[in-house]
């Protein structure tokens, strides 16, 4: 099925972020939709820049409780920083015409729970949520 | 039988420094050492007939140069310019401090062997005393739930004075691998410049390739690859691996961009297998009739460092504009010592022009290592509770339990 289609029956906004946001607050918009666990990141013009996931949020604002760190987690815990220092600037799309099953594997690898679909100029149309293929898929059985 | 031994040793060290931990409170690291000591030729080592120098080199020199990346991947530039000043000069004096009293004192009691000219055994063990060990601090910090200036200060130079030492020990390496400083400074100038430029492109390659690779083992094969390649020319072309590595690490950081995860974590995972083979490592060279013999200079290391440390890092504290609270506590939270100095202790044992002195600098570090582990960690706690940082009420209750399920100490 292409991305466009799944869409279509599936409709599911994405929650976007600006760069300049600082950590509480994206963490805020997680809390807002419990289900989201994939932020994008969003320019001034709308296109995707970056994507932050909820466990990576979770492990910067919650490092004190962790007993050990990695160097690079130390100083992350000691200059904090926003949005735009922490996202993934290289977040993988995907295109409407593309078929789910072709880029399905790539997206699990980077340990993401939705999958976002843009357009030419790389504004979001909206997102492929795992959970809503998992739950097409059982429904078959 | 080396491939035998290196399974034994990490299976054997796990075990053993994880119930010494559970059960005795004391640090993993002591188990590892214990196992390697076990396996050391005075004792198992002379009957399985193995000698520890000729296989241990290759490991050893991988192994430095995983860590070495992580340590150039710590920091942005971006982020070290938000660490704040005081940090920075905290950081520099300390060092400096360690480094500057270490030498003085072992130059003054003239402490040398016969292939190395008088200063170069100080000046190795000054290089070797600028090192400290982040899991020791950051365990201590979570034990007593430390809050504060001085605990921020101390999270960051701990993730930064690595990497002042690995420069510190490259060049000190370089320059006593020639004869007399006037024919050594060419080949300083090669060893730093290849490692800087070598490394640099290395950092821009891998991190082009990591982008092509979505794959996390994918991307640890390459990682770990470029690493070894790395290290591998050093040898070959006669440049400093270890700042290579660095060097590898910190472009690589740098032209990543935001979100390093991609680039560090897959090598992270290995760097606790990494600390067990150097400090099993270390107990495999460990000769006790050595500690004995030089017990007054392993004491004198100890204490040189910690007073270097405690007076460079105030120096450095309060030339940076901190408060009087960081600058006279933060030295005392630094003591700890550990996988990072025994490593590159090791890697001595591999380059015929320290061989004779690497014996004895491998029982100096691990005997101080040893040493930090209840002093260094005391000494911090006493730092962060002066400074009114510990959550004593709620931290101190639970400290020995969560002590004995860390056992992080001295990595």
């Amino acid at each position: 099925m292409k991305a466009s289609d799944w869409l279509a029956a599936h409709p599911a906004e994405a929650v976007t972020v600006s760069p300049e946001a600082s950590l509480p607050e994206a963490a805020a918009l997680f809390l807002e939709h419990p289900e989201v666990r994939d932020i994008y990141v969003v320019d001034a013009e709308g296109r995707v820049c970056g994507h932050l996931g909820f466990r990576r949020l979770a492990g910067l604002l919650l490092a004190h409780l962790r007993p050990t760190h990695s160097r690079r987690q130390l100083v992350e815990r000691v200059v904090g920083g926003s949005v735009r220092e922490h996202m993934d600037d290289h977040v993988l799309v995907m295109r409407p015409d593309e078929r789910i099953s072709e880029v399905f594997h790539h997206h699990m690898e980077r340990r993401v729970e939705a999958i976002p679909v843009v357009d030419g100029e790389r504004r979001l149309l909206g997102v492929i949520r795992i959970a809503d293929l998992l739950r097409k898929a059982i429904n078959r059985y | 039988m080396e491939i035998l031994l290196i399974g034994i040793l990490l299976l054997a060290g796990l075990a053993f420094g994880t119930l010494g931990s559970h059960y005795f409170g004391v640090p993993r690291v002591v188990g590892y050492i214990l196992i390697g000591m076990l396996f050391s030729p005075d004792l198992l080592g002379d009957y399985l007939g193995l000698d520890a120098a000729r296989w241990t080199q290759p490991l050893v020199a991988i192994a430095l140069g995983i860590v070495a990346y992580l340590i150039g991947g710590a920091a942005t530039v971006g982020q070290l310019r938000r660490l704040g000043v005081s940090i920075i000069t905290a950081t520099v004096g300390k060092v400096t401090g360690a480094f500057l009293l270490v030498f003085a004192g072992f130059v003054w009691l003239g402490v040398g062997v016969p292939d190395l000219p008088g200063w170069g055994v100080p000046l190795v063990l000054a290089a070797l005393a600028t090192i400290t060990a982040p899991a020791a601090i950051v365990a201590i910090i979570h034990q007593y739930r430390a809050r504060g200036p001085l605990t921020t200060a101390l999270l960051g130079m701990v993730a930064m004075d690595d990497a002042l030492g690995v420069v510190i020990f490259s060049v000190v390496l370089a320059l006593l691998a020639a004869d007399g400083v006037v024919s050594a400074l060419p080949l300083v100038v090669w060893e730093i410049v290849a490692a800087l430029v070598i490394g640099g492109i290395g950092g821009w390659l891998i991190e082009r390739i990591s982008r092509l690779l979505h794959e996390h083992e994918l991307r640890l094969v390459a990682l770990v690859g470029a690493i070894i390649l790395l290290v591998g020319l050093a040898e070959a072309w006669h440049f400093s691996g270890l700042l290579a590595a660095m060097t590898l690490g910190f472009t690589a950081r740098w032209f990543g961009g935001s979100h390093a995860e991609r680039l560090f974590e897959p090598v992270e995972q290995l760097e606790e297998m990494v600390f067990v083979l150097f400090f099993t490592f270390a107990g495999l060279y460990f000769d006790l009739s050595v500690a004995v013999e030089h017990g007054w200079l392993i004491l004198l290391f100890f204490m040189l460092r910690a007073a270097g440390q405690v007076v460079g890092s105030w120096i450095g504290a309060r030339l940076g504009g901190a408060p009087p609270a960081i600058a006279n506590n933060v030295g005392l939270g630094m003591l700890p010592q550990g996988g990072v100095a025994v490593g590159m202790a090791l890697m001595l044992e591999g380059q015929p022009r320290f061989a004779e002195m690497a014996t004895l600098a491998i029982n100096i570090i691990t005997a101080s290592t040893l040493l930090t582990e209840s002093i260094g960690a005391l000494a911090a706690r006493f730092g962060l509770q002066r400074a009114g940082e510990l959550d004593m009420a709620n931290g101190g209750q639970h400290a020995g339990q969560q002590g004995r399920r860390n056992g992080d100490e001295g990595k």
